[in-house]
């Protein structure tokens, strides 16, 4: 008995070590970003351990003014709210009828979407820019639609971020009690409202867990706008947060400023931080719902 | 208020080559309280969920007050459910829970507020109107569940196993409840249990089920008097009837020394060489040697104060058989004594050995 406790305890010791030496490895870069973002890029360049010789606000203030991080925040912002959006509004209806009805190619619909899990989007980025682009050509639509327009890259994202929310969250409707839908039913709902006003709610954990887990995805694409926000003109206004970064580090070359570049960084994430400390309760709720009954 | 009929109504899950429901012909009147009682697996649960909409009929058809609703989906067929987990709605309140039905009718808000008040102060769930499912006991969800089918005033109220989540004591006070608010409230009830003790003192009528096939539907008092075969002989009543299949003599069935005397339409009727005889054990009496009875070895005494159950065995015919005896508990034998047992009077039902259906 003895013997068993000591042993659990050397192993939640070890845990505890996995865990610190983990946190480290994130939180380390983390700080190492805030505090290059007050460095000059001689310090940069210098001993990575020290600390900045005064608090520069003025990379933050460079940033902000040059690389229009404002602008391009507000950019991302909508991008991600609408794809979100209209991610968690498909997915989770596709989600629900794949997980509760019985239709022929049920199951060919549901490894339809997790084929999309299984292919890298690094092999579909040729066919998915021909595809925007000739989008874009399509008359009515297509100066909507096509490369370089918002809408486009929220299709995109869409389809982009289906695949997983499709596979979570089928799963996720399958564990919610079928008494409760048949009593709705008996009560007089209609299908929809069946959905809407029933199993949304009853399945509200699964479904923030998932949007969290699209916001910060989506949030962080770079390889999408990358290649679909061109080839228009005044794209530029059109830009992500992550395009605007990367250009801060591109268009100067070789002198680029790396101060302010650390700052625009640190600015990209701290809505993230905000978003997760918001729902960080739901999202604990979320990820272990499905493993306590 | 409605009748109900099931006109040959069968259902066959896919993949199964038996029926769950097996040609189902049952007329439920205006008004009544129908039970449905039967083992697992029996389809008395397929059966309601039929009449509910929740499963498909495959073959026969279902009427409401005469309206063939076999192929109407659930919410166009007037009838409320309580389920046996209660299917609370768990992110509305108690009062939205019972008001969700009627506001899908687009009843008006004071009607609304009007039936749930009504309803919640019949069933003392006032103080819990602004409550969540889960901030409520078990007994007060299911008393929810009940508000919920109320509240509707449907043609029939349909109840799957309601009180089988709940503590024994809560049980049988909630029975009571059930059934007197059922009276009141005149609307005709179908109700689902495997427990005969609530079929029998809930059901005007209790319809007894086997694998899909109805076996026998009576008044309570009918059904423990004259079961139609010795499945409802068996099921009904407890502890069980004493059922023993055994030799059949010119002038009745023979239990080793003991005889049953039965008339000669029955020995006719039992045919050849057995006959199935049954005895409750409240309609037996421990005698004494000389009169007659069936010599038992005691088992087992279980006390209930006002009885006692005297389990024990006897050598039938050669084979060693189980008897059951309910006595005064104040006089129970002890163990591994021999008792002498006599199923009183004509108490004594009779069925064929065979088919197993009963011998008037």
């Amino acid at each position: 008995m003895a013997k068993k406790r000591s042993s659990t305890e050397s192993f939640m010791t070890l845990g505890h070590i996995a865990l610190a030496g983990w946190a480290l490895v994130v939180i380390v870069p983390l700080l190492w970003t805030f505090a290059s973002s007050f460095k000059t890029n001689s310090e940069i360049f210098g001993d990575a351990w020290t600390l900045p010789g005064a608090l520069r606000w003025e990379n933050w203030a460079y940033a902000w003014e040059h690389a229009r991080i404002g602008k391009l925040m507000l950019n991302s912002v909508v991008v991600v709210a609408f794809s979100t959006f209209g991610t968690m509004l498909l997915g989770s209806m596709a989600a629900y009828v794949i997980a509760r009805y019985k239709f022929p190619g049920n199951r060919f619909f549901y490894y339809f979407f997790i084929s999309g899990l299984a292919f890298p989007v690094v092999l579909g980025l040729p066919s998915l820019f021909l595809i925007v682009r000739n989008l874009g050509q399509t008359p009515g639509i297509g100066d909507f639609l096509g490369l370089g327009t918002t809408p486009g890259l929220v299709l995109v994202y869409i389809a982009y971020s289906l695949p997983f929310t499709v596979f979570f969250l089928t799963a996720f409707f399958k564990t919610l009690p079928h008494s409760v839908a048949e009593a709705a039913m008996i009560d007089g709902a209609s299908h929809t409202r069946l959905f809407f006003r029933v199993m949304m709610p009853m399945a509200k954990p699964g479904l923030i867990s998932i949007t969290i887990f699209n916001v910060i995805g989506q949030w962080n694409q770079y390889l999408l706008p990358r290649v679909l926000m061109q080839g228009r003109s005044g794209v530029e206004d059109k830009y992500v947060l992550t395009q605007g970064i990367a250009q801060i580090s591109t268009t100067a070359g070789y002198e680029a400023h790396w101060g302010p570049l650390f700052a625009a960084l640190t600015m990209s994430i701290i809505p993230m931080i905000v978003v997760y400390a918001f729902f960080q309760r739901q999202i604990q709720s979320g990820l272990t719902s499905g493993a306590v009954k | 208020m409605a009748t109900v009929s099931y006109k040959g109504a069968t259902r066959r899950y896919p993949g199964t080559t038996r029926n769950a429901v097996d040609k189902l012909d049952l007329e439920i009147g205006d008004g009544e309280f129908l039970v449905l009682v039967g083992p697992s697996g029996c389809g008395k649960s397929t059966s309601l969920r039929m009449l509910a909409g929740l499963e498909d009929v495959d073959e026969g058809a279902i009427l409401i007050e005469g309206k063939d609703v076999t192929n109407l989906p659930p919410k166009d067929r007037d009838i409320a459910m309580v389920f046996q987990n209660y299917a609370l709605y768990p992110h509305m309140t108690v009062y939205e829970n019972m008001a969700f039905a009627l506001k899908l009718r687009k009843t008006s808000k004071d009607e609304i507020d009007r039936r749930v008040k009504e309803a919640a102060k019949l069933l003392q769930l006032e103080e819990y109107l602004s409550r969540k499912p889960k901030a409520l006991s078990g007994g007060q969800r299911q008393r929810v569940a009940m508000g919920r089918a109320i509240v509707r005033e449907p043609q029939v109220f349909l109840m799957d196993e309601p009180l089988s989540n709940l503590d024994a004591k809560l049980r049988v006070q909630t029975r009571s409840q059930i059934a007197s608010l059922q009276k009141n409230l005149g609307i005709t009830t179908v109700y689902v249990t495997h427990d005969q003790v609530e079929a029998m003192t809930m059901g005007h009528r209790v319809a007894v089920m086997l694998d899909g096939v109805l076996q026998q539907v009576d008044t309570p008092r009918n059904l423990y008097d004259s079961p139609a075969n010795v499945f409802v002989a068996g099921f009904i009543g407890s502890p069980a009837m004493n059922i023993k299949t055994v030799t059949l003599g010119a002038d009745g069935a023979r239990f080793g020394s003991m005889l049953m005397p039965l008339t000669r339409e029955q020995v006719t009727a039992a045919g050849d060489g057995k006959v199935t005889v049954g005895f409750r054990p409240e309609d037996t009496d421990l005698v004494a040697p000389s009169e007659g009875g069936l010599p038992i070895v005691v088992d087992l005494v279980e006390e209930l104060g006002s009885d006692a159950y005297v389990y024990g065995h006897a050598d039938v015919n050669g084979e060693q058989e189980r008897f059951t005896v309910r006595t005064d508990g104040r006089s129970a034998p002890s163990l591994g004594d021999t008792v002498y047992v006599k199923p009183r009077g004509a108490h004594h039902h009779v069925f064929h050995a065979e088919t197993g259906v009963r011998i008037a």
